[in-house]
C-alpha cells in the first residue's frame, strides 16, 4: 500500500504524528498522509481506530475526505485528500478576513456541521486551525481526533474535550452537551476570523475555562455589519437549548447573503504572497523514511529453547537492524503540482491537542499576527519526523537503558560501596571530565567487579584489537584535545619544554600515563579491592585508588614517569624482578623490551606495586621532581633524568603501545569507538543493507552507552537480587510463590481491567 | 422533512417497507441497481431511519416504530439488508446500520430482550451470519461490525456465532441442541474471523478484531466452555495467525487480548492449559525480545503468567531454568523506561525473584531429570 504513494514534503506535525504531502502513483492524485507512530503510547490502538471509523463514515464535500489507511511497520498511515489552500489559521497569518469572506466560510462550515450532526457526529474541536481550504476555495472540516459518534442521536456527551478558547460553556461545565457545542465553537471561530484571534486570547487557556462559563458570551465589536454581529450572538447563546442548530443558522441573513466560494481564493493568494515575502517555506522538509528500527537490543541475547547450549550470538537480530529506505523521489519535486504550493502547509488532520494542553494556542495578539504558525511550530517541536523516528534510539524510551543515570545519580555512592570498586568511583566522575568522546566508552562496564576473579582479566584481552594508530589519539581526553594547540610532538617534548598554556600538556608521556591508569591501574586497584575483604585493608586500597585518580587527573605525565621509575626500580632489584617476571633491564632497545609495561598489568605484580607506593605520598612526589619548570611540561626532560638516566633517555616507547593495547586486560575507557562498533556490525550479514553511522553519531553513542550501562545495571541488580535471594531463601520456594502469585494475579486483573476499561 | 409527517403514517410505513423490499429483492440478483432505483431505495432507508430514531428536532412516534419493526421482521427486510448492504450507496449503508441498531435495541414493554433480536434468534439466525460476512468487503465491514457489536450484548448472539456450523440442508442449528463438548469443525463463521483479521485492509481488520474481541470477552462462561472444547484448534490458529502476524496492530492487539483471556477467572482451566505448554512459553519469550517495545510490554503480561504459575509443567520449568541466567540478566533492564509504571515495576521484580528461585540451569538435578 505504502509503495503506492510518492512521498513529498512535510505539511505539518502534531501530537500524533507528521502529515506529509504525497502523490498517488496510480492516479497521480495528491493526497495528505498522516503518519501516526503507534509505538508512541500505551493507548489503546482502538482510539485511533475510532477516529478512522468516524472519518471513513463521512462522505461530504464539506468534510476532508478519508481515503485509506494501513499499517506500515509501527506506523499507521492515514491517507486523506490533499487540500492546497491551507487551514484558516494559516490564512489568518497575513491578517483578519474581510466579513464577506467570513460569511462564506461560515456557510460552508454550517453545511459541514449539519452533515456531521445529521449523522450523529459531534466534531468537538471546531476552530480556524481545523478548517481547511482547497485551492479552489472549498471549505472542509478537518481533524476528527476528538470527535464523537453518538449511537443514539439524542444522547449527550460528558467528555471534556476541545481547545479552551473555542469550548462551549456547557462542555466546560461538564453537565452534558450535544451538537450545539459545535455551534458555539463556530461562533468563536467566526470571531477568530474577524479579529485574527479568538476572544479572550490574552487570557491564559486554563483561566479561560473559568472565564467562559462565568461571563456573558463574547460579543463582536468593531466595524462589522449588524447581520454579522447578530450571527455571532446567535451562535454564542450560552444556553444550548436556545442556541440554534446548524440547519437553522443556514437560514440566517448573514449566511444567506454570503457570496460564492470563489472569493476565498483571495485569501489563499494573499497568504501565498505573505508567505513569499516572509520566505518562510523556502526549505520544505521532505519525507525520508527513517531507519526502520535501530534497536538498542541488537546485542541482546537469545533464549535457549532446546538443549542447554549457548545460543549462537545475535543471528536473529539481523532483520531488526535492516533499514528500509525510500528515497524521496527527486523527480517528484519537480512535478507541477508541487510547484503550485511548494511550501503551503496543510494542516490536514493536525491531530488534536489535549484539551488543556498548555501549548494550545495561547495566542498573544502579537505572536499570532506575526508568527501565525505558532501552534504548528509548537506542535512541531513536540514531535518532528526526526524525533519521531529516532526517539527510541536516543530518547528515554529504551528497553535496555537500565541505568542511564549511572555516574551522576546518588545511587553511585551505593554502587561504589557494594561493588567496592574504585572503578566505579572513577566512572562516576569521569563524565564531567571527559565529556564527549569518552563518555560513551567510559560506560563500558568495569567487568572485573562482576567476575571477581583475577583470571577473568585475561579473558578480555582480545577485546581491544583496534590498530594502535587509532588507539593513540583516542587515548587523549577531549579536554586535552581542545588544547591540541599546545600538543607537542615527541621530538619537541624531548628537546625543549613546550610552552604551557594550560596545566596539562598533551605529551606522549601524559597520554601514556593516562592510558596506563585507565587500562591497568584503575582496574587493578578495583580488582584488588574486590578481592580484599577486610575493611581496613579495603579502606587503604580505596584511598590509594582515590589518590591515584587525583594524580591521573592532575598529572598523567608524572604518573607515567613514576610508573616507569617504579618498573625500572623493580627490574633492578633481582629478586623482585624475578618474582614479577620482569626481564632484566634491556630496555633501551625500543619498544619490545618495554613489555614490562604490559606485564605490570598482571594483578600479582601490581599488588606488590601497591604496597610499595604509599598512597598519599605518591602525589606530592611527582611535583617535587620538577622544581625549575612550570609543572607539567617540564617533566619529560626533567623527571626522566633523575629517575633512570641510563634507560629513560631513549624515547618513551611508542611501539609499546600496540603491545599495550593487546595485553591490557581491562576495559579501556578510551577504546576507540571503532572497536565498539565493529562487533555488532560484523555479526550481521553484510548483504543486508544497513545504516552505517558515523563514529561520532550521537545516536550510536547513546546506543552503545545504553547497551553497556544496561549490562552494568543488570549485573548490579543481580547482585542486589542475590541479597534478596538470601533473604527469601528461608522460605520454601513454592509456598512463597503461591502467595505472591495470588497477589500478582489479583493486581494484574485489576490492571487489565483499567487498561481495557479506557477503550471499552 | 415533509415526508416525515404524512397524512397517513400507518399507510406510509407499509409503503416504505414494501418499496424497499422490492428494490432489495431486485438488488439481490444483480450487482447494482439502476441509479433511479438506487436512489429510491436510499430514500426509503433514510425514511426508515428517521422513523426509528427521529431527528434532533423531532421525537419518534412509538406506534410508528412498533409498526416498522414488525414490518421489518415480517417482510424479512433485515435479512435482505444484511446480504445486500455492500451494494447500496454510502449514506444508505449508514442508514442501514442505524436501522439495524435501532431495531436491535427496541423492546416492547415487558420484554426481556429486544423484539427483533428475539425474532432473529428463533427464526432468522442467518441474519447474524450474513452480518458477519459483512467483513468480506470493505464497504460493508464497518456498518455490519457496528450492528454485530450492538447485538453481541446478548450471549445468545455470541453463541450463535461461536457454534455456527455448516449444515447439510443449509438450515441453521438450533442453539438449544448444540453439544458444547463437540469440537468445532473450524468451518463455522467464527473461524472466519481469523481470516478477516489477517487478510483485510486496516479498517476492516481493526473492526473485525473489535468484534472478535467482543465475542470472546463479553460472555465469559460461554466462551470458557467453548475454548476448553476447542483449545488446541483455537490457540494454534490464534498463535500462528494473530500473535505471529506481521501486522503490528494485529500482533499487539492479539497479545493483549490473549493476556486478557488468560487472566479471566472464568477461563481458569484454559489458562492453566495454556501455560502448561512450553511452545506457548517459547512464543511468549520471543515477544520479550521483539524490537518493538509495546510488543515487549504486552508480551510481558502473558509471560508473567507462565512464571507466576505455581504448578509449572516440567517442560515450562525446564525452559525457564535453561534460560534462568539469561532472564536474570535480561529482566532487570527490561522496559526500564517505564519508571512511572509501578505495577509493571513490581511485577517485573516479582518475576525476577521467581526466576531466581528456580534451580541453576547446569545443575545435575535438572539435566539428569528424565522427561517424565
Amino acid at each position: 500500500m505504502a509503495d503506492n504513494y510518492t512521498m513529498l514534503e512535510e505539511l505539518g506535525s502534531g501530537s500524533f504524528g507528521v502529515v506529509y504531502k504525497a502523490k498517488d502513483k496510480t492516479t497521480g492524485e495528491l493526497v495528505a498522509i498522516k503518519h501516526i507512530d503507534l509505538e508512541g503510547s500505551d493507548d489503546d490502538i482502538r482510539e485511533i481506530q475510532q477516529e478512522i471509523s468516524l472519518l471513513s463514515t463521512c462522505a461530504s464535500q464539506y468534510v476532508t475526505q478519508y481515503k485509506a489507511s494501513f499499517v506500515r511497520g509501527v506506523k499507521l498511515w492515514i491517507v486523506m485528500e490533499y487540500l492546497g489552500g491551507g487551514s484558516c489559521l494559516d490564512l489568518l497569518k497575513p491578517g483578519a478576513f474581510p466579513e464577506s469572506h467570513i460569511a462564506v466560510v461560515c456557510r460552508e462550515l454550517l453545511q459541514g456541521l449539519d452533515y456531521l450532526h445529521q449523522s450523529g457526529k459531534i466534531h468537538r474541536d471546531i476552530k480556524a486551525a481545523n478548517v481547511l481550504l482547497s485551492h479552489t476555495g472549498r471549505v472542509k472540516i478537518a481533524d476528527f481526533g476528538v470527535a464523537a459518534q453518538l449511537t443514539n442521536i439524542k444522547s449527550q456527551r460528558m467528555t471534556f474535550v476541545g481547545t479552551p478558547f473555542w469550548m462551549a460553556p456547557e462542555v466546560i461545565q461538564e453537565s452534558g452537551y450535544d451538537f450545539k457545542a459545535d455551534i458555539w465553537s463556530l461562533g468563536i471561530t467566526a470571531m477568530e476570523m474577524a479579529n485574527a484571534e479568538p476572544p479572550n486570547a490574552a487570557i491564559h487557556p486554563m483561566k479561560v475555562l473559568f472565564h467562559i462559563p462565568k461571563n456573558p458570551p463574547p460579543r463582536l465589536e468593531g466595524p462589522f455589519t449588524k447581520d454579522f454581529k447578530d450571527f455571532i450572538a446567535q451562535c454564542l447563546v450560552k444556553d444550548p437549548d436556545r442556541r440554534p442548530t446548524a440547519k437553522e443558522l443556514l437560514k440566517h441573513r448573514f449566511i444567506r447573503n454570503a457570496g460564492r466560494i470563489d472569493i476565498l481564493q483571495d485569501l489563499i493568494r494573499r497568504s501565498r504572497r505573505w508567505d513569499a515575502r516572509e520566505d518562510k517555506n523556502a526549505h520544505p522538509k521532505y519525507y525520508e523514511e527513517t531507519l526502520k528500527d535501530l534497536s538498542p537490543q541488537v546485542e541482546q541475547e537469545e533464549w535457549i529453547f532446546d538443549t542447554v547450549k549457548p545460543a549462537a550470538p545475535a543471528h536473529a537480530t539481523i532483520k531488526r537492524r535492516r533499514l528500509e529506505r525510500i528515497p524521496s523521489d527527486a523527480s517528484d519535486c519537480t512535478n507541477p503540482y508541487a510547484s503550485i504550493a511548494p511550501g503551503t502547509r496543510l494542516r490536514e488532520l493536525d491531530p488534536q491537542e489535549a484539551p488543556l494542553h498548555s501549548e494550545s494556542p495561547a495566542p498573544k495578539p502579537v505572536s499570532r499576527k506575526s508568527g501565525g504558525g505558532d501552534r504548528r511550530r509548537s506542535s512541531g517541536m513536540r514531535k518532528t519526523s526526526g524525533q519521531n523516528s529516532t526517539r527510541r534510539v536516543s530518547g528515554n524510551k529504551t528497553p535496555l537503558g537500565l541505568d542511564m543515570s549511572f555516574g551522576n545519580s546518588p545511587s553511585t555512592v551505593r554502587q561504589f560501596r557494594r561493588v567496592s570498586s574504585g572503578g566505579h568511583a572513577k566512572q562516576s566522575e569521569q563524565p564531567e571530565e571527559i565529556p564527549v568522546l569518552e563518555d560513551m566508552t567510559e560506560c563500558r562496564p568495569p567487568r572485573q567487579p562482576l567476575s571477581k576473579t583475577p583470571s577473568s582479566a585475561s579473558t578480555l584481552v582480545g577485546d581491544e584489537n583496534a590498530p594502535p594508530t587509532r588507539n593513540n589519539p583516542q587515548a587523549r581526553s577531549p579536554s586535552k584535545q581542545k588544547q591540541g594547540a599546545q600538543r607537542v610532538s615527541m621530538s619537541q617534548a624531548e628537546s625543549q619544554p613546550p610552552i604551557p598554556i594550560v596545566p596539562i600538556a598533551v605529551t606522549k608521556e601524559s597520554l601514556l600515563g593516562r592510558r596506563a591508569y585507565t587500562k591497568v591501574i584503575d582496574s587493578a586497584i578495583s580488582e584488588n579491592l574486590a578481592q580484599t575483604a577486610e575493611s581496613g585493608k579495603r579502606e587503604a586500597l580505596a584511598r590509594l585508588a582515590t589518590s591515584w585518580q587525583v594524580l591521573d587527573r592532575v598529572d598523567p605525565e608524572g604518573e607515567f614517569l613514576f610508573l616507569r621509575s617504579l618498573i625500572d626500580g623493580l627490574r633492578e632489584e633481582p629478586k623482585l624482578a624475578a618474582a614479577l617476571g620482569l626481564s632484566p633491564a634491556s630496555k633501551p632497545d625500543l619498544g619490545i623490551s618495554t613489555s614490562g609495561l604490559g606485564l605490570i598489568s598482571a594483578n600479582s605484580s601490581f599488588a606488590s606495586g601497591i604496597t610499595m607506593v604509599d598512597t598519599p605520598v605518591s602525589i606530592p612526589s611527582t611535583p617535587t621532581k620538577q622544581p625549575a619548570h612550570s609543572r607539567s611540561p617540564s617533566k619529560p626532560s626533567n623527571a626522566r633524568s633523575p629517575s633512570k638516566p641510563s634507560t629513560a633517555m631513549p624515547p618513551p616507547p611508542p611501539p609499546s603501545q600496540p603491545r599495550h593495547a593487546r595485553n591490557s586486560s581491562h576495559q579501556p575507557f578510551n577504546q576507540p569507538s571503532a572497536a565498539k562498533v565493529s562487533p555488532p556490525s560484523t555479526n550481521h550479514s553484510p548483504a543486508k543493507p544497513r545504516l552505517v553511522l558515523a563514529q561520532n553519531n550521537p545516536h550510536l553513542k547513546s546506543h552503545h552507552r545504553r547497551r553497556q550501562s544496561a549490562i552494568v545495571g543488570g549485573a548490579i541488580d543481580v547482585e542486589r537480587l542475590e541479597e534478596h535471594e538470601n533473604l527469601i531463601s528461608s522460605f520454601a520456594p513454592h509456598s512463597d510463590a503461591n502467595g505472591l502469585t495470588d497477589v500478582l494475579y489479583g493486581r494484574w486483573v485489576e490492571g487489565l481491567k483499567s487498561r481495557w476499561g479506557m477503550a471499552g | 422533512m415533509a415526508f416525515l409527517f404524512p397524512r397517513n403514517k400507518q399507510k406510509t410505513t407499509v409503503e416504505i417497507v414494501r418499496s424497499a423490499k422490492e428494490s432489495l429483492q431486485k438488488l439481490s440478483s444483480v450487482e447494482q441497481l439502476p441509479s433511479a432505483q438506487d436512489e429510491a431505495l436510499s430514500q426509503k432507508l433514510a425514511q426508515m431511519k428517521l422513523i426509528l430514531q427521529g431527528t434532533q428536532e423531532t421525537e419518534v412516534s412509538p406506534e410508528q416504530v412498533f409498526q416498522l419493526i414488525n414490518l421489518l421482521l415480517s417482510e424479512d427486510l433485515l435479512y435482505l439488508l444484511a446480504t445486500n448492504i455492500h451494494k447500496i450507496p454510502f449514506e444508505a449503508r449508514k442508514d442501514t446500520q442505524a436501522i439495524f441498531s435501532n431495531a436491535f435495541r427496541y423492546k416492547s414493554s415487558g420484554q426481556a430482550e429486544p423484539t427483533a433480536l428475539h425474532y432473529v434468534l428463533t427464526h432468522r439466525p442467518q441474519i447474524i451470519t450474513a452480518l458477519c460476512h459483512g467483513y468480506d468487503r470493505r464497504e460493508s465491514a464497518m456498518p455490519c461490525g457496528g450492528v454485530l457489536r450492538e447485538a453481541l450484548k446478548y450471549d445468545a448472539i455470541a453463541a450463535l456465532i461461536l457454534y455456527d456450523e455448516p449444515t447439510p440442508d443449509g438450515q441453521p442449528r438450533n442453539l438449544a441442541e448444540v453439544d458444547t463438548t463437540a469440537p468445532a469443525s473450524g468451518k463455522g463463521v467464527f473461524w472466519l474471523f481469523f481470516d478477516w483479521i489477517v487478510k483485510s485492509s486496516f479498517e476492516v481488520c481493526a473492526d473485525a478484531f473489535s468484534t472478535f474481541r467482543e465475542i470472546l470477552t463479553k460472555h465469559k462462561a460461554l466462551v470458557a466452555t467453548y475454548l476448553e472444547t476447542n483449545f488446541t484448534e483455537f490457540f494454534t490458529l490464534y498463535n500462528r495467525a494473530l500473535i505471529q502476524s506481521d501486522n503490528y496492530v494485529t500482533k499487539r492487539q492479539s497479545i493483549k487480548l490473549l493476556g486478557e483471556l488468560l487472566l479471566d477467572r472464568a477461563n481458569y482451566s484454559v489458562m492453566t492449559a495454556y501455560v502448561d505448554s512450553a511452545e506457548h512459553l517459547k512464543l511468549c519469550m520471543k515477544l520479550l525480545l521483539d524490537d518493538r517495545r509495546m510488543i515487549n510490554y504486552e508480551g510481558f503480561h502473558v509471560f508473567k503468567v507462565f512464571v507466576a504459575n505455581p504448578n509449572k509443567s516440567y517442560a515450562v520449568q525446564r525452559m525457564l531454568v535453561n534460560n534462568r541466567e539469561r532472564l536474570l540478566r535480561f529482566l532487570p533492564g527490561f522496559l526500564n523506561d517505564r519508571t512511572d509504571d509501578d505495577q509493571f515495576m513490581d511485577e517485573r521484580s516479582f518475576l525476577i525473584r521467581q526466576i531466581e528461585l528456580l534451580p541453576q540451569a547446569n545443575s545435575e538435578a535438572m539435566a539428569g531429570n528424565p522427561d517424565s
